[in-house]
């Protein structure tokens, strides 16, 4: 084998060569794009948010969203909580300009903080924000201490006072923790939208990314007069109203 | 030596024994099934599985719960809908925490409390999804 490479050899290598490495490449490529999204960690590229239009959301809807949540995630049947102690995770919120006394109606939960107070104050780091910017507790750290229902300047969550069964498997809940809307994370993760929003049938509450210029929250946030609660605190919220 | 060699191969030919007359009866009615099939779940093997699942499942919590990364692999609910088992009078499954379940049989034997289930659902899928 002692020949020496002439021109069209090498030609004819190099090329076979490069085709080779070529299909391999774009194998890998191919590969990387058919994973499923669910394979990889969420970054913050993304940041999911709502849009809910009071003027155009009835009582009846705000009232179907509460227990369509209820539904989807298992809570509102604790018998021995009484009160106070019952969990809420998104309520029905009416508030009265002092001037005309027009009342509005709104559902209040968790407002997906870009700074949450909540999960500054957790002492156990239980109390937490996604790279996508859902705020969730991860119970498996809870220790029940509560700060971060005091922090909370929505009162949006809720302490389980009482020991539970036949959760929803999806949805982990059990006494001495606290919990709040997780935004349906396990639907989100999925490419759905979160329960009370799929629960309206108009476009009175949309849900999306945030970040993204092509997504419909996103559009109609740049077009029409929206709010933050509380805006002054300063929190960045993921949830946003317009009509207040 | 060949004394040694056939006591070896009587203490060999026990452990086989041992295993095929061992209660299988709680294993759970899919992961029967799949075990009747002859396909292999836990590639891994049986003695990984065994010691090693508390580490699995704390780590995928981690990744699901703070990362999103939500496949079958490690997942609480995946051992949940393998392993527990029917009641045959009441159609009804039993808790995989109950006493002589799946999960109880070895944490009863080696006095280890599980705590997955004071939140974690302990029968397969019902209802909304």
């Amino acid at each position: 084998m002692s020949k020496t490479l002439n021109r069209r050899d090498f030609i004819k290598t190099s090329s076979a060569t490069t085709v080779g490495v070529a299909t391999i490449v774009s194998g890998i490529t191919l590969t990387t794009f058919a994973a499923n999204a669910n394979e990889n960690p969420v970054t913050n590229e993304k940041r999911w948010g709502m849009l809910i239009d009071t003027n155009k959301l009835t009582e009846v809807e705000i009232d179907g969203m509460v227990s369509a949540c209820q539904q989807e995630n298992g809570w509102g049947s604790e018998v021995h909580s009484t009160g106070d102690q019952k969990p809420t995770w998104v309520r029905k919120l009416k508030v009265q300009d002092k001037a005309t006394g027009k009342i509005t109606s709104l559902p209040l939960m968790c407002q997906h903080c870009e700074e949450p107070p909540c999960v500054d104050v957790c002492p156990t780091n239980a109390s937490m924000k996604r790279e996508d910017g859902i705020v969730l507790v991860d119970k498996h750290l809870c220790i029940g201490c509560r700060y971060c229902m005091m922090a909370c300047p929505y009162d949006a969550r809720s302490f389980v006072h009482e020991d539970l069964t036949d959760q929803r498997e999806h949805m982990p809940r059990g006494k001495g923790t606290v919990e709040s809307c997780t935004l349906c994370v396990h639907k989100v993760d999925n490419g759905e939208s979160p329960a009370c929003v799929a629960s309206v049938n108009s476009d009175a509450v949309i849900f999306g990314d945030l970040y993204d210029p092509k997504s419909n929250i996103n559009q109609t946030l740049k077009k029409v007069q929206s709010a933050q609660i509380r805006a002054d605190l300063d929190l960045n919220t993921g949830v946003r109203y317009s009509g207040i | 030596m060949y004394r040694l060699v056939a006591i070896l191969m009587v203490l060999l030919m026990g452990n086989v024994f041992a295993d095929k007359h061992a209660d299988h009866s709680n294993l759970g009615e899919e992961a029967s099934s799949i075990k009747a099939s002859g396909k292999i779940f836990h590639t891994d093997g049986l003695d990984v599985i065994r010691k090693m699942h508390p580490d699995f499942l704390n780590h995928k919590r981690d990744k699901t719960l703070r990362e999103g990364v939500r496949t079958k692999e490690g997942s609480l609910k995946g051992c949940v809908n393998c392993h527990a088992i029917k009641d045959k009078k009441t159609n009804q499954y039993h808790p995989v925490n109950d006493k002589d379940q799946f999960c109880s049989t070895c944490h009863q034997q080696v006095s280890v409390s599980v705590d997955c289930f004071s939140c974690h659902r302990t029968t397969p899928r019902k209802g909304t999804k």
